[in-house]
């Protein structure tokens, strides 16, 4: 990345901004390898698009495509608006307050995101369904839940409650790495708790919330399992839907997808950059203890509202996989159909999901964060352009970002030998989900005071030793969130992992996928379990811990 | 499961650097076994869950071992077409055969030999003998033992419309089997026919559903009476669960409409170069063995000619898809999508 160790020249390179300097080549030439390799799926689209027999534009006016768009942004804008609140509020409250069990919330809190989206709804679905365990639960409270959920509002609620960690996890880190001291003296000078997040916590953390809701919306308008277990026709259905035998119609919708993503993306841009104008920059200097506001007779209302999400989020569908696993294990004790799952079929998966997952993170933070270097410290516009390159490609389907992977290698002759490889494996992954570190990096960029660079810089550290003992400790918890949320997604992933993976490769998602396929609901159910329980060992380990440290 | 994949040795998370190494190593290594005479590549649309059984025999049987890449037929099918003759899959096997027909536009498919073709019936093969069947599900109702009466089960699924139905009656509309059937069901009768049908069954507050297994549960809890799917599943389901299954399935009478086969199919890749060993594997799966396998533990119909269906199956569905000569299945399928989506089905 950085690897440049010779210092760039003093003379001249202060920008027309105070403070920005002009990058350093080595970044420029590093964001510019990233974009064009980031751009690869999106290639490929306009690709097939351009090669397609029908008139593009003629497809965009029609009605069939029209409907589909307009429920996409509806779902979108409406996830991403309710993840904001739910994301803030928890990571406000599991970060802020003397809530009790914080602990424990700041391990569970974020682990929703690792239900691959079609089983979680799925055990959504069934839970609440009537016979299914939620419904009966609830109905002894006398509760009768009737309605059957379907359309925009099962949609709505199924991804708020799978996708808010992708704002809890960047806002809780930023929340981390912002020093107690502002809060406190407005304490002091008088304001409630309520005054002081709102004057002094949201302009600090806002930057966060609008790149989370940010990954949100895109992951809505890709979202193919929950949407499609909800009959809920968004473009990204018709995609699929129409991906076999109208390949024209599939891939022009992709596109219009991208664009929409472009847009969203510049959108946030300007929202974000309008939060750093209205006095953002606190930096993480200083005293790091954070301010704990205690509660008081707003702790039980909080308890239970924090209990109630991870209720209906993780423990809900939890519940209907432990029943389906239950069920299948009374059924073998009493002489039914024995389970058909062995160790076999659980461990090696299970390495391979970990190893992957966590070099994916890890692969992904260090791609992205020269990029976040050239956007968020050195303001630079090409670092605009490869951002929106990279962050919009998340809306990509996945099932797409395989088949580009393919597309490229295949045409891309010195690299055919790779077809089928880890390589190429860890690379889809790494475009598909880079967006997920990029923002967070930003920001983590951001939360290192340039006086402190400029002081080691003077005392003659090169750009790797600042890197190294100036800069990455400051952004770790950033980074963390970041690398934590690209591990929880690519554990899940399913269509990239089928399709480009190396033949035989196995991951809990394909053999969850395998036996909920062949309705063997039990055996989904228990692999469920371990992909939940590992995750949540890796978020423990690798997100939480590293930002505890620093408390 | 899959005894020849290579166990790779197990590291801790602390030896991350060598790991990634390692991946890097990986790559080379892995894609090197593509002309290796002792072993075939597959990519299937079957599950695993059901058909590794089937596909370890084979390689006990013969010592060619199987690289199989599962995955949903139609991604496979688009993979295929992205690999192109570069791909290094020798069979393709498909849940239905609209996916191994759209690789058969492509011309990608190669002839299977006569002895593999002669192993089922005519309608049970495509015209050119580019793909074979090796597995039937029946398009059958699936009903509430509960709520409806056996007697007043209808003998055709253009009963369904009648008033008794409102609102009962769940459609899996994006499901592919379902636009297999609907393809066939208006070839057959014509566009006119097919499209009153699905208006019918619209105006007559039939729901949508996106698949078959959410379907049969549905109608297993009551949420909804009946449901247009495949036999399969509700097997499944009472295998699992016994009598706390409250649904069955009930066949079309002979020859309607209703009771299409939908047929698996397998496939030789033109651009393999072990097309001998292919279709020793076609031959495998339509051999009397593994048929009596697949329906007495699959509950699937078995299609080879002289292997019975299990006892339990319901009597097999008389119209077969491969006796219809599809001139562009493209074409008719995208035909068939346009057909559904104008019908407002998938938004009931």
């Amino acid at each position: 990345m950085t690897a440049n160790a010779t210092d760039a020249p003093r003379t001249g390179v202060v920008g027309h901004r105070v403070g920005v300097r002009r990058p350093p080549r080595t970044l420029v030439t590093a964001a510019v390898v990233t974009a064009a390799l980031f751009a690869l799926p999106g290639g490929y689209v306009v690709w097939r698009v351009m090669g397609g027999s029908g008139s593009p534009l003629a497809l965009l006016a029609s009605r069939r495509t029209l409907e589909p768009l307009w429920r996409t942004i509806q779902l979108a804008v409406l996830v991403s608006t309710s993840t904001a609140v739910l994301g803030t509020g928890l990571a406000w409250l599991t970060t802020r307050t003397d809530l009790p069990l914080r602990r424990l919330w700041r391990i569970v809190v974020p682990l929703p995101l690792v239900y691959p989206s079609f089983v979680g709804a799925a055990a959504f679905i069934s839970g609440l369904a009537p016979g299914g365990i939620v419904h009966d639960l609830v109905g002894y409270l006398g509760v009768d839940l009737t309605t059957r959920l379907h359309g925009l509002t099962g949609s709505w609620l199924v991804l708020t409650l799978f996708t808010y960690p992708y704002v809890y996890l960047p806002v809780a880190a930023r929340l981390t790495a912002l020093p107690g001291a502002f809060e406190e003296n407005a304490r002091l000078l008088g304001d409630g708790p309520r005054r002081v997040f709102a004057r002094v916590v949201l302009p600090q953390i806002w930057s966060s919330i609008a790149a989370g809701s940010l990954l949100v919306f895109l992951y809505t308008v890709s979202d193919f399992g929950a949407v499609h277990l909800m009959r809920f026709e968004t473009l990204t259905q018709t995609i699929f839907r129409t991906r076999l035998f109208d390949r024209d119609r599939s891939f022009t919708l992709a596109l219009l997808l991208l664009v929409l993503a472009l847009l969203v993306v510049a959108a946030e841009r300007t929202v974000s950059r309008s939060g750093r104008r209205r006095g953002a920059g606190l930096t993480a200097l200083g005293d790091r203890r954070s301010l704990t506001v205690p509660l008081g007779r707003w702790a039980a209302p909080a308890l239970a509202a924090t209990t109630s999400v991870v209720g209906l989020a993780l423990v809900a569908p939890a519940v209907s996989l432990a029943d389906w696993g239950l069920f299948g294990f009374l059924r073998a004790r009493h002489g039914g159909m024995p389970l058909r799952l062995d160790w076999h079929d659980v461990l090696g998966p299970t390495w391979n999901t970990v190893w992957i997952s966590v070099l994916t993170a890890l692969v992904a933070t260090v791609v992205v964060l020269p990029v976040a270097y050239l956007v968020a410290r050195h303001r630079s516009r090409l670092g605009e352009v490869v951002n929106a390159v990279v962050v919009a490609g998340f809306a990509i389907p996945g099932l797409v970002v395989a088949l580009s992977m393919i597309f490229w290698t295949m045409h891309a002759s010195p690299f055919e030998f790779l077809i089928g490889s880890m390589p190429v494996l860890v690379f889809a992954y790494v475009v598909h989900f880079g967006a997920q570190a990029m923002r967070t990096a930003q920001v983590a960029v951001g939360t290192v005071p340039r006086r402190m660079d400029d002081a080691a810089r003077l005392l003659g550290a090169g750009r790797l030793r600042r890197l190294a003992t100036v800069d990455l400790p400051l952004m770790a918890p950033g980074l963390a969130a970041g690398a934590g949320l690209v591990m929880l997604s690519t554990m899940k992933e399913l269509p990239a992992t089928l399709l480009a993976s190396p033949i035989g490769f196995r991951t809990l998602t394909t053999q969850i996928w395998n036996t909920y396929e062949a309705l063997f609901l039990p055996e989904t159910a228990i692999l469920a379990m371990v992909l939940l329980c590992i995750s949540a060992v890796l978020t423990w380990l690798l997100v939480v811990r590293r930002s505890e440290h620093l408390r | 499961m899959n005894d020849t994949t290579p166990r790779r040795p197990r590291r801790r998370l602390a030896a991350m650097p060598t790991a990634i190494l390692l991946v890097l190593g990986l790559g080379a290594s892995t894609t090197a076994c593509g002309g290796d005479p002792e072993s075939l590549t597959v990519y299937s649309g079957r599950s695993e869950k059901l058909i590794s059984p089937i596909l370890e025999a084979f390689t006990a049987d013969t010592g060619i071992a199987l690289d199989v890449r599962y995955g949903s037929s139609n991604d496979l099918a688009l993979l295929l077409a992205e690999e192109g003759d570069k791909s290094p899959a020798d069979v393709f096997l498909s849940r239905s055969p609209g996916p191994a027909g759209f690789l058969d536009d492509l011309g990608m498919l190669a002839g299977i030999d006569d002895d593999v073709l002669d192993r089922v019936a005519d309608g049970d093969h495509s015209p050119d003998g580019t793909w074979v069947g090796f597995a039937g599900r029946g398009r059958v109702l699936v009903y509430n033992i509960d709520e409806v009466d056996a007697a007043d089960l209808p003998d055709s699924v253009f009963d369904l419309t009648r008033p008794e139905y409102q609102g009962r009656v769940a459609v899996p509309g994006s499901n592919s089997s379902f636009q297999d059937w609907f393809t066939l069901f208006r070839l057959r009768n014509g566009d006119a026919v097919a499209i009153a049908w699905l208006d019918d069954m619209v105006a007559n507050g039939s729901r949508f559903y996106p698949k078959n297994g959410a379907i049969v549960e549905a109608v297993g809890r009551n949420e909804i009476q009946f449901g247009l799917v495949n036999h399969y599943y509700n097997f499944q389901k009472v295998a699992s669960n016994g009598d706390d299954q409250r649904s069955a399935n009930h066949g079309f009478a002979p020859g309607d409409d209703g009771g299409l086969m939908i047929i698996a199919t397998a496939a030789v890749i033109d651009s393999s170069g072990e097309k001998d060993a292919a279709n020793q594997l076609l031959a495998h799966l339509l051999s009397d063995e593994q048929q009596t396998y697949l329906t007495n533990k699959v509950y699937e119909y078995p299609l080879a000619l002289g292997v019975e269906p299990a006892d339990a199956l319901p009597p097999a569905p008389t119209y077969r898809v491969g006796a219809v000569d599809i001139d562009d299945i493209a074409a008719e399928f995208k035909r068939t999508m346009e057909i559904i989506e104008a019908s407002g089905v998938l938004d009931q």
